[in-house]
């Protein structure tokens, strides 16, 4: 083949050309820690990129998810341990009254206590973070419990019975979905609905928040024919009226006690609830902390480059480049011409 | 025994001297156009001429020494049939490379590589909606998830412009750039050639120059268009045959032709815009071809690769502008049907989240945020039972999730299926398409690129000019220069001897 001055001309831009576009390249990898700069330059690196910079952030909005979760938990377990210590408190106090020693004033004094206990446990139920009613179930937006009538109404129902009393099956209904009712958040269990009424499946999220019914107690009791409300606000209530009372009798108010103790029970309940919930919210923390931790990993072993030997690889690159730039004077090699005389 | 004529060697050693003259002054030629771009080597055509005349019936046999050498013509080196292979291959190339510049611009749209776009921009809208889950009726919160719905809704508009805009500029490159001022002055250049080329050769010339010139062009047509190249002899006299030559549009599917140059005669291209589709037309002033569109004429050169650019929708065709534009249209009309969906609890009283601009059906471009969410934040529906739980939200969350119907008109969920999978896989589907072709392409340009080297290397190592090869030329050429003045004064000596000496011995 003959050799002409053109053909080496021609083929050393050429050559110079496709060192100076890999330099490029390997200097952009440097410079950006990255492997490709659009996704044609590895198009099943790059897919695989964006799958795992979704995963990482849809595992981000769990993880605030889970932190709100354990955040409303704590605010209700404080407001819980509170309402534990008053109802501790009132407990001594009718233990005191209740004694065959004290007399009708001591009496009083302990009933001016127990309604402020009380009034304490009326204003606990109701608290709130940021707006948000702790013991209200889905109802975050109003105050869940109301005194009408003297009585306390959870969620606008009547807690001796709200529905007509010849709805019993309804009623045990309606009481169930109350103490169900709660907060709902995806920790990325798969969020499944019920294919016929379309309601959230609730083992496929997490329930984070107590109805204030399971704490507070719900139904009516009949001591010596006389019907009482059996939650906690009413039955404090009626103690107390009974305590100053002038017909005050030892039966009935040690009666209302043993109910007043038993729904009490419900409030370590919750407390234990709680707990368990919280648990497993550090559980799935840990979990997704890890998930992370690998996402990361996968990450940089996608899209980043190793910076050794990407740093290695364009040393190299510019030394070829140099030898080529150094031959490039050269190219033009001497012809018959440098030797005639 | 004859004898020849006293003279006639002058004549021979002037018609060497002139030959050499001749190699000498084409070495210098070629040395001065080495680094001429499109210059042919020439070389001396030369041959040896013989005393010939008639034969006596019977005469004796004689030697007649040849009257020397004859300097026929200069002609060049140059391959026709490499010339066809180079054409042909620097049609694909021409026809590959515009197609890899319109997918990288189109890359760069969709791809989130290196930046963050509607796919990051979706996850955003995840997240935002899991905390607007957290505290349902909170209104700063949905008012926070309404910006990052906003958001999705601008990038998919900006997209689609981004297409729109990218299409248009390839319409003006092709009809401005390439055709009118590219491809129709090239056909004009090469039928001005032919003509003056038919003119010289005619006066019996040789126009080399503009043989070179007229090369030139065709190989930069070639790159625009595939094209064939023939050439026909055109008797002039009896003596006199030319080359006539014709250009034509070669189509490699049907094997038809439509005729671009002959002789002086030339047709032109023109665009013509009709919206979704871009039309080539021919307007002819000779040829078998009637005027009109021949769109699908091109099989090669960067014309095809702007037409499958701009016409391609990708359905059994190139997946060009249309069809990203088309995706895009598909994906936001159906995320907009979906949330809407979810969003109505009332069939009969729709709660739209999102609309179209200017009503009618919901595009990428047109796409935005109904006015109702638009006039309050909280018209997002949280929740379908309970206080406020936010199951609605999580139903929400969960249709971009999961895998979706994408139908080809979202308003009708009987028409055909275009894709099943979750919104994500959707749009990561469709930056990969875009990347797995821009690869494809970058892959066959090299490809191409390389076999055009080669054939460029190929035909040079023809036509090219070596500075060694004449260097020595020159050398020899000026030793038979030097030989042939050499021949001329033992002539003019013998015939002085001749002349002025013999017969006076003894004088």
């Amino acid at each position: 083949m003959r050799i002409t001055n053109r053909m080496m001309t021609t083929q050393y831009t050429r050559s110079l050309n496709e060192l100076s576009v890999e330099l490029n390249r390997l200097n952009t990898q440097v410079a950006s820690g990255r492997k490709f700069a659009k996704s044609s330059e590895n198009t099943s690196a790059a897919i695989k990129a964006f799958q795992i910079r979704k995963d990482m952030l849809k595992t981000e909005g769990y993880q605030a998810n889970v932190a709100h979760a354990k955040a409303s938990l704590t605010d209700a377990e404080a407001a819980l341990s509170h309402i534990e210590e008053l109802m501790r408190t009132a407990s001594e106090r009718i233990l005191f009254a209740l004694n065959g020693t004290q007399s009708g004033e001591e009496r009083k004094v302990v009933t001016t206590e127990l309604r402020n206990i009380r009034d304490q446990l009326f204003q606990t139920l109701n608290s709130s973070t940021s707006g948000s009613y702790h013991f209200g179930g889905t109802n975050t937006t109003t105050r869940p419990f109301e005194i009408v009538g003297g009585k306390l109404q959870y969620n606008g129902f009547s807690l001796d019975l709200p529905l007509p009393a010849d709805t019993p099956a309804a009623n045990e209904a309606l009481f169930a979905d109350l103490e169900k009712d709660s907060m709902i958040l995806d920790i990325g269990l798969n969020t499944k609905f019920d294919s016929v009424t379309g309601k959230v499946d609730e083992s496929t999220v997490f329930g984070y928040s107590i109805a204030g019914i399971n704490i507070v107690g719900r139904g009516t009791v009949t001591i010596g024919g006389e019907e009482f409300s059996n939650n906690l606000y009413d039955l404090l209530g009626a103690l107390a009226s009974e305590l100053e009372s002038g017909s005050y009798s030892y039966d009935k108010a040690d009666a209302l006690f043993g109910h007043f103790k038993t729904a009490t029970g419900s409030i370590g309940k919750s407390i234990t609830v709680i707990g368990a919930k919280t648990s497993y919210l550090e559980f799935m923390a840990e979990r997704m902390a890890d998930r992370v931790f690998n996402m990361q990993e996968r990450q940089v072993s996608v899209e980043g480059i190793d910076p050794a030997a990407a740093i290695i690889q364009f040393e190299s690159q510019k030394f070829a480049y140099t030898a080529a730039l150094q031959m490039g004077s050269k190219i033009i090699q001497p012809s018959i011409f440098d030797f005639m005389s | 025994m004859s004898m020849s004529p006293t003279f006639l060697a002058f004549h021979t050693a002037s018609r060497a001297l002139a030959a050499s003259q001749a190699n000498i002054d084409v070495t210098g030629n070629n040395i001065a156009n080495v680094n001429t771009k499109g210059y042919t080597r020439q070389r001396v055509d030369q041959n040896s001429i013989s005393s010939g005349g008639y034969t006596q019936k019977y005469g004796l046999p004689m030697a007649s020494p040849g009257w020397g050498v004859e300097v026929s013509g200069i002609s060049q080196s140059r391959d026709p049939f490499l010339d066809a292979r180079f054409r042909d291959q620097a049609s694909e190339k021409g026809k590959l490379d515009t197609i890899l510049s319109g997918l990288s611009d189109l890359e760069s749209i969709f791809d989130e590589a290196s930046t963050d776009g509607l796919l990051n921009e979706l996850s955003n809208f995840i997240n935002d909606l899991q905390t607007l889950s957290q505290t349902p009726s909170a209104g700063d919160i949905a008012f926070i998830t309404r910006t990052a719905a906003q958001k999705v809704t601008q990038i998919m508009n900006v997209y689609s412009n981004q297409v729109t805009q990218v299409r248009n500029q390839q319409i003006f490159d092709l009809s401005r750039v390439v055709i009118e001022n590219e491809f129709n002055t090239k056909v004009k250049g090469i039928a001005d050639l032919n003509d003056q080329i038919r003119k010289e050769q005619t006066y019996g010339n040789t126009p080399n120059e503009l043989l070179d010139k007229r090369n030139l062009l065709i190989d930069e047509l070639s790159e625009l268009a595939k094209i064939k190249v023939t050439s026909l002899p055109e008797k002039i006299t009896e003596d006199l045959t030319i080359e006539r030559l014709t250009v034509s549009l070669y189509d490699t599917a049907t094997g038809a032709s439509i005729s671009l140059v002959d002789r002086g005669l030339y047709n032109t291209l023109y665009v013509t815009d009709n919206g979704d589709r871009v039309n080539v037309g021919i307007a002819s002033s000779f040829g078998s071809a009637a005027s009109g569109d021949i769109t699908a004429h091109f099989s090669g050169g960067s014309i095809r690769g702007y037409l499958d650019l701009i016409n391609g929708k990708g359905i059994n065709e190139f997946r060009g502008a249309l069809y990203y534009r088309d995706s895009m249209d598909i994906f936001a009309s159906n995320f907009a049907r979906v949330l809407n969906d979810l969003n109505t609890v009332d069939p009969l009283n729709p709660k739209p989240l999102f609309t179209a601009s200017g009503g009618g059906a919901i595009t990428a471009e047109n796409i935005r945020i109904s006015d109702e969410w638009l006039a309050d934040a909280t018209c997002i529906t949280t929740s379908t039972y309970g206080s406020d739980g936010g199951d609605n939200i999580l139903r929400m969350i969960a249709a971009i999730d999961t895998d979706t119907s994408f139908y080809k008109d979202a308003a009708d969920p009987s028409s055909t299926v275009m894709f099943k999978g979750s919104f994500h896989d959707y749009l990561s589907g469709l930056i990969g398409e875009v990347a797995l072709d821009a690869e494809l392409y970058q892959n066959y340009t090299d490809t191409s690129a390389n076999v055009l080297n080669g054939l460029y290397a190929a035909r040079e190592s023809i036509s090219g000019v070596s500075l060694n090869e004449e260097g020595i030329s020159l050398m020899a050429y000026q030793k038979s220069y030097n030989a042939a003045m050499r021949y001329f004064t033992v002539l003019d000596e013998a015939v002085d001897a001749l002349i002025n000496r013999m017969g006076i011995a003894g004088r």
